[in-house]
């Protein structure tokens, strides 16, 4: 459980806040590339933070991401006019460059040099991998770019999606974490769903229903292994890599390309859930891009032209009760993105953690909690950089591997651990 | 359903949750299994707790014999210096976490480890101090707690210990 005080302190992240701070200490996924396809397409409309924003890409290709309220009136320019190199109002023609900077305002002489002094608040916008990416904080403290390998592998070896989920980050991140649930809610999918099926380790997983945790700090976050009986005298370790705040990667299942997860607030009552599958040495073939795109794995099916999942609180989430009883699926709901949201939604916006029962197979979630208040508290109080920012932290792997029982996976699978340019993850 | 009264939570309809207590307090035993642990035990006694207790060392005779001939001969201190069977404590608790250093042997981990398992209790192990000790060090203390540990935590503060034992309500 936490306090009232602490689990507002890790749910809270609009501007001012302790941890609000801290995630604007790091360069953070907004948009997919593809929602802004080319020079002077439409804006798109951006909540990050519990900050209202518009992304444009402009006559030059330059991207912005910008107040989303014109300084005039007040009025959204989601409905501007993108046009030679900024985005113009359309109530009465004041526009914008990519910076914030007002460059018209119609009814004033140019002379008069007004627009000079308007300017909206602006944040830089990188693509990277199929991302865009925003840092909200201090221009003075802006971080070097992110170096997550999905994102720097060529595009033909990386499949990137996300999802909005309607609760709050940490509800989310949570889960991602939690790797004792796998044996319950996902055990359907391990042998049905095609960017999982056919790996050795899944014998392990099944064979083992009561993995034995370890739960160890990394520079950037924790690793979390989960071991399981393999072959006399050896574990089967499936490694997953949590780094600071809101980053995860999920161990692979045997050449299928291994996947994981950001979890971004919008605002303090939804996030987005972010999903990154890639191969580190192959591109993915057409047969897996197709079962990504359908939503299998950890991606999900849309309502058509929207990033909002096809099951969805609105529907109870297409439960099947006839599934669930003849167990295809463990709760009826299908497909292994929508068995987490669902559940997760159903906490609440924001769930009551003063409420809950936490058990010892837990030290993962609460490990977790534990270092984003000390990092939020660090970073308020002393200005102290917090983990997860230095691109080394970033450098790592997932891992599933079989290891002698007397060898801990921290130091037997050191390599495993880290990205190696050119070698395969370490997989079962 | 058209007949439930109530839909997916909403933030409005998250404050009908029941108001009322869900769980009674957790025997938790908390025991040092080195020297060092022994002060961060201190420590943290001090604090108010629900239902924990804390233990300060270890004395056994041998390890314990399993089979129908079960038998142990060990027992613990408290921070008033009173002595008490081991197995006494572990049946009255519901969860029992040993404290070591890093870099330290956590020999009593396993007549601790061997009567829990008897006794159907769950264990947690938590190494501190990670910066004192060598990666070599790490990995025998790993060594000889993972045998006995349901759940191993290697945390870099001692602060952690704390936290784990609000969060658990403890």
């Amino acid at each position: 459980m936490l306090r009232k005080e602490q689990n507002d302190l890790v749910t809270q992240t609009g501007l001012g806040t302790p941890t609000g701070q801290l995630f604007r200490s790091y360069w953070i996924p907004a948009l997919l590339a593809e929602e802004l396809p080319e020079n002077e397409c439409p804006p798109v409309r951006v909540k990050l933070l519990s900050e209202r924003l518009l992304a444009f890409r402009d006559t030059k290709g330059r991207y912005g991401l910008i107040d989303e309220f014109c300084a005039h009136r007040g009025v959204s320019l989601w409905f501007g006019r993108n046009e030679e190199s900024g985005l113009r109002c359309p109530y009465h023609g004041w526009k914008y460059d990519v910076t914030g900077q007002c460059i018209d305002v119609p009814s004033e002489p140019a002379e008069s040099g007004y627009c000079q002094k308007v300017k909206l608040k602006s944040y830089p916008l990188v693509e990277r991998g199929g991302v865009l990416w925003t840092y909200m904080g201090p221009p003075e403290k802006q971080p070097p770019l992110p170096e997550w390998e999905f994102a720097t592998v060529p595009r033909n070896q990386s499949f990137i999606s996300k999802r909005f989920q309607e609760c709050n980050w940490l509800q989310a991140l949570e889960g991602g974490i939690d790797s004792s649930h796998v044996s319950f809610l996902h055990r359907g999918d391990l042998e049905s769903d095609p960017l999982f099926k056919g790996a050795k380790g899944n014998k392990y997983n099944l064979g083992d229903m009561a993995p034995v945790f370890e739960v160890v700090e990394s520079p950037g976050g924790l690793y979390i292994g989960a071991r399981r009986r393999a072959e006399t005298g050896r574990y089967y370790w499936r490694i997953t890599q949590w780094v600071m705040p809101f980053f995860t990667m999920v161990p692979p299942r045997g050449d299928h390309p291994v996947h994981g997860h950001f979890w971004i607030p919008i605002d303090d009552e939804n996030c987005w859930a972010w999903s990154y599958d890639y191969h580190s040495t192959r591109a993915l073939t057409e047969a897996e891009r197709a079962a990504m795109r359908a939503g299998k794995g950890v991606h999900a099916a849309y309502v058509p032209g929207t990033y909002r999942p096809a099951a969805n609180k609105d529907n109870d989430y297409l439960i099947d009760r006839a599934a669930q009883k003849a167990g295809l699926t463990y709760s009826g709901v299908e497909g292994i993105a929508i068995q987490d949201s669902s559940l997760q939604e159903s906490m609440g916006p924001i769930v009551d953690r003063t409420k809950e029962n936490l058990v010892s197979t837990d030290n993962g979630i609460i490990m977790a909690r534990h270092r984003l208040m000390r990092a939020a508290k660090a970073l308020a109080d002393k200005g102290a950089t917090p983990p997860g920012i230095d691109v080394a932290h970033q450098r790592v792997r997932s891992a599933s591997v079989v290891l002698p029982a007397d060898q801990p996976f921290k130091d037997a699978a050191k390599e495993a651990l880290a990205v190696r340019p050119g070698v395969a993850h370490t997989s079962v | 359903m058209l007949s439930e009264s109530a839909r997916m939570t909403t933030a409005a309809e998250a404050k009908f949750r029941i108001n009322a207590p869900n769980s009674k307090p957790r025997a938790i035993k908390v025991i040092a299994l080195d020297k060092r642990s022994e002060e961060v035990v201190k420590r943290l006694a001090k604090s108010p707790w629900n239902k924990a207790s804390f233990f300060t060392s270890v004395h056994f005779e041998s390890p314990p014999k399993a089979g129908a001939d079960w038998s142990m001969k060990a027992w613990l201190n408290d921070l008033a210096g009173r002595t008490s069977k081991l197995v006494d404590e572990i049946n009255s608790a519901d969860l029992v976490v040993m404290v070591a250093s890093a870099g330290d042997k956590a020999e009593a981990a396993s007549v601790i480890g061997e009567a829990c398992a008897l006794k159907r209790v769950m264990t947690t192990a938590l190494i501190l101090d990670r910066a004192s000790a060598s990666d070599d060090a790490l990995s025998e203390t790993l060594l000889h707690l993972r045998p006995y540990a349901s759940m191993l935590v290697v945390a870099d503060d001692e602060d952690y210990i704390e936290s784990m034992l609000v969060a658990l309500r403890a």
